[in-house]
């Protein structure tokens, strides 16, 4: 959920822009993170985790952990929490491993 | 790229080091890895003080506009979204965009990382909705977004509490604060007492944190047994690391310092580490206060520019000499222990490379041995 009225910090974002996640359309502010843009739609669940195969979001928010990776307009391992929304831009969730050795990639 | 002084990090130390250097007419280039300066102060809507020559409360956010404002105003080249990711042999340092990777050859570089909050690992604590108190503090102050309705707190030290009460005043319901010391650890009186409503379990931990496919339960593993609850957040605050990457791509020798946050560079008293042309500041010189990282950021800019010229001797050492001054003050009335840690680090130092120790750092020492 946005928060529209903060507690004590002026108002931030203005403009509002429409992205997409696995191709449902969404709304979001422009000048929030992917990761953040998402949370705002109540979509928590990035991707899976290679291993387990477990739901696995943000973490840190921060750039580090890596939890938060996506695939945004077509390129895979992208972290959400460090790449602003923009408008139009394709999202998707990351359930498995990316096929580094696909045709996409040169191999 | 070429340049006098390369700053690594846009936080509070790397721009204040960058303002210092500039203001002395050294070219300076500032690198960050994200896409707006500021680091940490961006969602800290916490008051600070004392800061460096100040004893005013300054809120976080605010302060880091400041920095921005002046580092914008002045001929920093900032180099923002771009990421260090190694050096070559020559020592120039490799920095990528993303989409092309070029080298920066400078004459020192000053590299402030900061500290990257520690995970506590439970049952469960990958499940979205568990995070650390960083994340949620982000997202509510930087990215305007609430994480959850019901938060579990896990730690109750200064920042956790503080996170929780920002928390809550932005509707967000504290159902617990998860502590596994025997008491909390936070001693701060207006905190606690905005805390005053919230359960609180002592020498606790997280039994499990469940969901399909996000957080709906945390179970609370207390002496009196199992509490289960409710929750979609779980925020967890279990302190701060240094982060030493960069120095381990530069070579620079690192040392054990429990107090200032486990492993971290050494470095002189000129904040100067084991490789002569890399320079510390902030949180990655030790865990503390943000008085201390706007200084140690100072301390280093000026080392540096007296070494390449910019600066005269005397001047540097005068100016060296009010910066330590302050930096003892603040650090010892906030943390002492963390300044004792720092003064071992730094003597260890000196002692390993037979350095010996200028006027103003053998003063600020003395004292804090003396009390």
């Amino acid at each position: 959920m946005q928060i529209t009225e903060h507690p004590v910090l002026d108002k931030k974002f203005n403009e509002e822009v429409i992205f997409y996640f696995n191709n449902q359309s969404l709304k979001a502010k422009k000048g929030q993170t992917v990761a953040a843009a998402l949370m705002a739609n109540s979509i928590r669940k990035l991707g899976a985790s290679r291993k387990l195969n477990k739901a696995r979001g943000v973490f840190c928010a921060n750039g580090r952990c890596t939890s938060c990776f996506v695939t945004i307009n077509g390129l895979e391992h992208v972290l959400s929490c460090t790449t602003l929304v923009e408008e139009g831009m394709r999202v998707s969730s990351n359930e498995s491993d990316p096929d580094v050795r696909g045709e996409s990639n040169g191999n | 790229m070429e340049t006098d002084i390369l700053v690594i990090g846009g936080g509070p130390a790397g721009m204040s080091a960058a303002i210092t250097a500039d203001r002395a007419g050294a070219r300076v280039i500032l690198v960050d890895e994200s896409f707006s300066l500021g680091g940490q102060l961006r969602q800290q809507t916490q008051h600070f003080a004392p800061l460096p020559g100040s004893e005013e409360k300054v809120r976080g956010t605010a302060l880091g506009n400041d920095l921005i404002k002046k580092l914008e105003a002045s001929k920093v080249k900032i180099l923002k979204k771009h990421i260090m990711i190694g050096s070559y042999r020559n020592e120039n340092i490799g920095v990528t965009d993303g989409e092309k990777t070029f080298a920066i050859q400078s004459q020192k570089n000053i590299i402030a990382p900061g500290a990257a909050e520690k995970a506590k690992i439970f049952p469960g604590w990958t499940i979205p909705g568990v995070m650390t108190a960083g994340a949620a503090q982000i997202l509510i102050n930087r990215e305007r977004v609430l994480p959850g309705k019901n938060a579990v707190m896990l730690g109750s030290n200064d920042y956790s509490l503080e996170v929780a009460r920002q928390l809550k005043a932005c509707g967000v319901t504290i159902k617990a604060i998860v502590e596994d010391k025997e008491q909390m650890i936070s001693s701060d009186m207006e905190l606690l007492h905005d805390m005053k409503n919230v359960p609180v379990y002592l020498n606790s931990t997280i039994e499990s944190a469940t969901g399909k496919e996000e957080l709906n339960k945390v179970v609370v593993k207390t002496p009196a047994g199992l509490y289960e609850m409710e929750a979609d957040l779980i925020c967890i605050a279990n302190g701060f690391d240094p982060i030493i990457e960069p120095f381990e791509i530069m070579g620079c020798n690192l040392a054990y310092h429990k107090e200032l946050g486990g492993w971290l560079p050494e470095y002189n008293v000129y904040f100067q580490t084991s490789n002569p042309s890399c320079y510390i500041a902030g949180n990655a010189a030790g865990i503390t206060t943000i008085g201390p990282v706007l200084l140690t950021g100072e301390i280093a800019a000026i080392g540096a520019l007296e070494e390449l010229g910019f600066m005269e001797q005397e001047e540097a050492e005068a100016q060296r000499k009010e910066l330590w001054k302050e930096l003892a003050e603040i650090e010892k009335r906030e943390n002492e222990k963390t300044f004792r840690a720092r003064s071992e680090l730094i003597e260890g130092f000196h002692q390993k490379i037979g350095m010996a120790f200028p006027e103003e750092f053998n003063m600020v020492n003395g004292g804090a041995h003396n009390g």
